[in-house]
């Protein structure tokens, strides 16, 4: 019997085993194996549920169990996803910077003795060990991270989380986007 | 963990639980319908940006135009507060729009999670007939 649960509780989600019959929408594990073995300690739920009680949160000593604790991770999150969306389109600002820098001084034109087009080579992207090239890898491993993170935080499939990604995620691209497209009405009407 | 085809799957929701192939074929349904829609999105909020930047371009050098003539002050005209306006309202919609990219973009990773073999093909297909369907949308004015 023990092996019989070790073997359901390892699964952990809807299988093609007909034995098991996992409950999935179940959260807090009833059966007693999993202190017994301690393989898994806790299932993941494959539902939504809304609900604050042993919630963990991407680290092992991060254990969300009241409601104020919830309310403080909710906020995390939510400034989470809004660093997340600013950092997405400091990113394009900064590329759009640099690309546009180095345009410009690709376009001096051939000199009073009709020499012709030098250096159009010099158009194409950056090069690879300028500063502005590395600053934007340093920023795209950390977008990277970021990005992963707040997908694992979405896969806790607590409800309170989840609407805290998403609306975190809309009032940074509400915010950020704002000043970006200002700026890129701008800049366009220039050329 | 492995994919696997089944006739059973369990779906982001607790009412969300099938057991027969029919069943899953509807499921696979909903969640390619899904995947069009999240395509769809995209382009919708890239046309929306298009739409605003080149309707409010029109209506900010018809102002300057305007100002010029007029030789006006620097308050602002109701012409100016209008535009403001069109351009929150519009930038509203887009920031909606991204709220509703974000949480299918999350829906479809979940899915796929269920890590049902058909779900993955009804993601995967869905996401490819989205993008023939509305990137040709994209270049259109």
């Amino acid at each position: 019997m023990g092996h019989f649960h070790h073997v359901g509780m390892s699964m952990g989600m809807s299988s093609g085993d007909d034995n098991s019959t996992m409950a999935p929408s179940h959260h807090h594990p009833t059966s007693s194996a999993s202190h017994s073995h301690g393989h898994m300690m806790t299932m993941m739920p494959m539902t939504f549920y809304f609900g604050f009680k042993n919630v963990e949160l991407l680290f092992s000593g991060l254990v969300i169990n009241t409601a104020g604790e919830m309310a403080g991770a909710f906020v995390a999150v939510f400034l989470l996803a809004m660093f997340y969306e600013g950092l997405k389109i400091a990113r394009e600002g900064l590329l759009r910077k640099s690309q546009v820098s180095i345009r410009y001084n690709s376009m001096p034109v051939p000199g009073p003795n009709g020499t012709i087009l030098m250096e159009t080579h010099k158009t194409v992207g950056q090069q690879m060990l300028s500063f502005p090239h590395l600053l934007q890898t340093v920023l795209h491993i950390i977008q990277v991270v970021i990005s992963y993170f707040l997908m694992l935080i979405f896969m806790t499939y607590n409800g309170y989380l989840c609407i805290a990604v998403a609306a975190g995620a809309g009032m940074g691209y509400f915010l950020f986007s704002w000043k970006k497209a200002v700026v890129v009405d701008i800049t366009e009407h220039c050329h | 963990m492995h994919f696997i085809f089944s006739d059973e799957v369990v779906l982001l929701f607790d009412f969300w639980s099938v057991h027969s192939p029919a069943g899953v074929a509807l499921s696979v349904l909903v969640v390619l319908l899904l995947a069009v829609l999240y395509e769809g999105i995209k382009v919708g909020k890239a046309r929306l940006l298009h739409q605003a930047l080149t309707s409010l371009s029109i209506s900010t050098s018809q102002q300057l135009i305007e100002e010029t003539d007029q030789n006006s002050s620097s308050s602002d005209s109701p012409q100016v507060s209008r535009t403001r306006l069109r351009w929150f309202l519009c930038h509203f919609s887009q920031s909606l729009l991204h709220v509703a990219q974000v949480v299918i973009g999350y829906f479809m990773m979940l899915a796929v999670m269920s890590y049902n073999t058909w779900i993955f093909f009804g993601v995967v297909l869905g996401s490819g007939v989205g993008y023939y369907l509305a990137y040709p949308l994209l270049s259109m004015t």
